[in-house]
Order: structure tokens, then sequence, then C-alpha cells
């Protein structure tokens, strides 16, 4: 194990997880354990950032900003230190094959999956053309845009304006829309707060955009046992395929209603069927 | 004589190979545990209550973890007794892991009711009360913290049902023994406890309780473990069943405690999700504990407090 302090908070930690079984593909992720006491207590869910294999053996990367005691600890750990983890959990996003435009909506750390997502489609489609919306609430909480010019286009926003667009990732994404710097139709990835993810969802919807979005919430186990992540999803417009099966929803007994785990049918979505009204209530 | 102590313990007309468990609500169907342990290891599968129609529970924000604990809503989401039938306990088909269904219910005749068909399935071998239930004809109140109605429901399910009767106690109540009592008076085979004592937590930026619209959620991890080990003892001590202990064991050491002070059996539950083998890494332990001490049978170190 490694871990390296990328931006004042933010750390990026890669495990040796060659002797797994089981590899990660974008939006899965592992459910970690951060001390070695009962406080914190349950395990912290991390998603793949990056996935590198050389010479044999395969390294997971993980990127996380410390907000709390899990965190804390978690950038204590030094080189040759072995992490309790249990993954890959979860989907993964949906890969459509052939996109052409994409554009990776992300605020904060929640660029930490779609950066994997990113990675995976490029490999996919070498011509494909990757548009980042990277930004948070000030200029020293944006971190990672050398690494994300790598990737593709990079737009940059900031609540304050003190770097980037003066505004909020739905507003740039509509600007850009709007005159054209965007195509219509392109492929949305989003990860970020609630509400930035509900109004994306309104803008996927009016430019004909398809869009995945990558959940979090408090998860007690990740397994599907203890069920605290239901998320409300709209019956109507409900995505199963064979990559997405949903095992563990829920319907009300008159079909009105449908909750759905976000560790095991997520976490990652489909925009347009997550009822985000309902989970904000 | 040598070989492996004997771990076995018997709930009314149920013999268990070992004193350890899952609880309920921190097990799934069970199934969600296959691909970390064996199931037929354990001393009881016990699923997660089962009402008489399926539930989505509560909303969303079901969780948030405390010093120590685990504070939840999940509001009984679960499938309904018909699809519980129907698509989850034929995975218990092939297995010999006694099953324990936990059932909870809105009105003295749902659990009736319940206990009636569970009554029908011969893969269910005990039944474990809910009892911390919203008694929806008594505005509310949880049928658990009521003496005569606590009665009632033991006496109208026992009526139903030959398996083995367990009953869930709440520790929201002034006098839990008098509730044990009641339960042993009514013809339960056994009590386990604690369930989860109710809390909150607030955020105090938005004045928000944690839980959101849920407003409180049961209290569960090594946070209650000195309450659940104190109404276990004083349970343990006031009535003749066996009593099964509950709350925040996540290790050998804490069963232990819980045995030294009566349980005959324990429930492990939040600590499941934090190492989801911690069961069967209690009953290795507890083979090694009563060989180092020479008790060739594990029932010598139940209640051996001095």
């Amino acid at each position: 194990m490694e871990n390296k302090n990328i931006s004042p908070g933010f750390y990026r930690m890669a495990l040796d997880i060659s002797a797994n079984s089981r590899l990660p593909v974008p939006g899965q992720f592992y459910n970690v354990r951060c001390g070695e006491t009962k406080d914190p207590l349950l395990r912290r869910p991390f998603s793949m950032h990056r996935l590198t294999k050389e010479k044999g053996s395969v390294r997971l990367e993980i990127l996380y900003r410390v907000v709390g005691k899990g965190t804390e600890w978690l950038s204590g750990r030094k080189k040759g230190e072995t992490l309790d983890t249990i993954g890959p959990l979860g989907n993964g996003f949906l890969m459509r094959g052939g996109s052409q435009d994409v554009v990776l909506v992300a605020r904060g750390i929640g660029i930490a999956p779609l950066y994997a997502l990113g990675d995976a489609l490029r490999i996919e489609n070498p011509k494909v053309h990757i548009h980042i919306l990277m930004g948070a609430r000030y200029a020293q909480r944006v971190f990672y845009k050398e690494e994300l010019k790598k990737l593709g286009e990079v737009y940059l926003y900031t609540d304050d304006g003190s770097i980037g667009y003066h505004g909020r990732a739905p507003q740039l994404l509509l600007h850009l829309l709007e005159t054209n710097r965007l195509p219509r139709g392109l492929d949305l990835y989003a990860c970020g707060p609630i509400p930035m993810m509900k109004e994306l969802a309104q803008i996927a919807e009016r430019f004909s955009c398809s869009g995945q979005v990558a959940l979090e919430t408090h998860m007690g186990c990740g397994f599907g046992a203890c069920l605290s992540c239901a998320i409300p999803l709209k019956p109507e417009a409900l995505k199963t395929c064979a990559a997405w099966q949903k095992p563990a929803l829920q319907w009300s007994e008159d079909g009105s209603t449908v909750y759905s785990l976000i560790c095991k049918d997520g976490p990652i979505y489909d925009i347009l069927e997550v009822h985000w009204d309902e989970w904000l209530a | 004589m040598s070989g492996s102590p004997d771990l076995s313990v018997q709930i009314g007309g149920l013999r268990l190979k070992n004193p350890v468990m899952p609880a309920s609500g921190t097990f799934g169907y069970g199934e969600e545990y296959a691909d970390f342990l064996d199931l037929n290891r354990l001393g009881a599968v016990i699923v997660k209550t089962i009402t008489l129609k399926p539930r989505t529970g509560s909303y969303p924000h079901r969780s948030t973890e405390v010093a120590s604990g685990f504070l939840a809503s999940i509001g009984l989401q679960n499938v309904g007794v018909e699809h519980f039938i129907k698509e989850k306990l034929p995975y218990f088909a092939g297995m010999d892991v006694p099953l324990i269904v936990n059932i909870g219910g809105q009105s003295l005749e749902e659990y009736v009711e319940l206990a009636s068909i569970m009554n029908t399935q011969p893969r269910v071998d005990a039944l474990e009360l809910n009892i911390s239930c919203p008694n929806v004809s008594k505005g509310g109140i949880h049928f658990g913290t009521d003496p005569g109605v606590t009665r009632e429901l033991v006496t109208q399910v026992r009526g139903v049902t030959e398996k083995t009767v367990i009953v869930k106690l709440t520790p929201m109540v002034s006098d839990i023994r008098l509730f044990a009592e009641i339960c042993q008076e009514a013809g339960a085979d056994g009590l386990s406890l604690i369930n989860a004592p109710l809390g909150m937590s607030v955020d105090v930026k938005t004045r928000r309780s944690k839980l959101g619209r849920n407003m409180k959620g049961g209290l569960t991890g090594p946070a209650i473990k000195p309450l659940a080990l104190y109404l276990v003892h004083q349970v343990s001590k006031s009535v003749d069943i066996p009593v099964i202990g509950i709350g925040g064991i996540s290790s050998l050491e804490d069963a232990l405690e819980f045995f030294i002070v009566g349980a005959s059996a324990v429930q492990v539950g939040t600590w499941n999700f934090i190492n989801p083998r911690i069961t069967t890494d209690i009953i290795e332990g507890l083979q090694e504990y009563l060989i180092e001490n020479k008790m060739r049978v594990f029932r010598e170190l139940v209640g051996t407090l001095l």
C-alpha cells in the first residue's frame, strides 16, 4: 500500500490487489475498515479510482478527502501496511461502446469514480472526446487539475469564482450546451451532491443526453444486509439490464413506490430513474 | 474423553449445535452472507423481521454512525410473508442449519396470522417475536411496552404454533423482568434481548435529525453492550427459560461476558457489517476457550458470574 497527499486534505492510496480473485470495473467500490478500534465503527465505502496492471501486479487506487475520523486514520497509513477491505461491490457504469462525446461532471471528490470511467472509455475508443467539469466551493478545493488534463478537456468552476467558471456545475453545463460548445445528445456521467445531480437530470432530459450517476450515502454493511442505504427510484423510469439486475429492489404492495439499495443495486444509476425529489424531501 | 467440547443448547424443542447466531435485521435473509461463511456452521440463522405485507420501510437517510454505535431506522423493510415463503425460504432447503424467522405485526391478529402461516412451513424451526412494533389499535404504543398486550400476544401466538417461540424484548421499559416473567407464563420457550433502544442524533448545522424525516432510530453496536449485559443478567435471574443475549457483541470476549451473566446463547448484530465472519470466529474461539478452561460442556459456563 502507498498513500500520497496530492493536495491539501486530498489523498490517493494505492493498494496491491494482485491476490484478489475479482477485479473491479469502473463504478464499483470497496468497503474499507478505517481504524482498529470501535470508533469509527463501520467500514467506509471508496470507489475504484484507477486500476493499473504492471508486471503481473494489480494496483487499485482510491481517492479520498479527509472529512472525519475514518479518513483521518486512513491518511496516516504508511507504505507497506495492509488494509482490511471488502470488494469489489456494487454494479458499475454501463459502457455503451462507441461514445463520441462524453461529459464527466464532478464536484470535489466526486471525480474519483468518474476518472476510472474516463480511463476505460479512452481504452475502449481512443478517439472519444472527454469533457470534464470539475469544481468545488473555492479554488483551494479544486484539485487534480493536471491529472484530469491527461484524460480530456477540463472546465473548472467554483461557487465563488475564485477559479474557472463562476457558478455551479449544472449552470456551467447548461452554458456549454446552450452555446454549442458541447453537443446535444452526449453521454453524461456525474458524481457529487444530490441537489447537483438532480439539476443535471433536468438538463439531461432537456438536451436528450443519456446519463448515469454514481451515488453515495451512509452505508452499514455494503453488501445488502442492513438495508440502510435505500433510496427511492421512479417506478416508471426503472432501468434494468444484464449488468444492472437490481436484486435488492423493494416494491410497495401497490407498486407505486420502489426502494433500491445503493450498495447492491447501485452505486451507479440512470440519472432519470432516481427519484431525486423524494430522496431530498 | 477427548474431542471437541459440546457446544449445544436447547431452546424449547429446538436444539442448536452451538450458541452463536446472527441477530435479526443484521443478516438479511441469510443468503447475503453466503459469500463470507458457511451458514451451516451457525447455531441458527435468524432472518430479518417478516410482516404480512411487503414493506418499503423508512424514508431515505436511514442511518448514521454515533460514538461506537450505529443508529438506524429501517422501518421493517421486507418482502412480506408470501414472497418470503416463495423466494427466500427455498434457499435453505438443502441446509441443515436451524432457521428462526422473526415476525412483526401492526396488530395482534397479524402476529397470530403470521405465526399460523409459519407453522405450516416445515423448514421454519422457530419463531422470534419482534414485539417492538407499534400497535396501531393502541395509538402506536409498542406491543412490548405494555404488560397486558405482551401477555395476550404471546398467549395467542403460543396457541397457534407448536414451533419454538422466542420473544425478543425491548429495553425501553421500566422493569424488563416483569415482561420476561409474563412471556414465560404465557408459554414462551425462550427470550432474546435486547432489541435496539431508540436514539437520536442531530446535525447542528441544519438543525435536522441525522435520520431526516425518520427522526429517531434503533441504537446498536458496541455502545449498547453494558446496557444489554445488565438486562440479560437481570432477566436470566428471574426466569427459567433460556435467555439469548444480544447487544454490541464484537468479539469472543463480549460473547463470553453474556454467557457468564446467564445467556444460554448469543446473537451478533451490527458487528456482522464490520466483520461478516464474526459469528464463526466466535464459535471457533469459544471452542478453544472451553478447552483451555477444561470445560467439556458449554452449558457449564452459563450463569457462572461470581
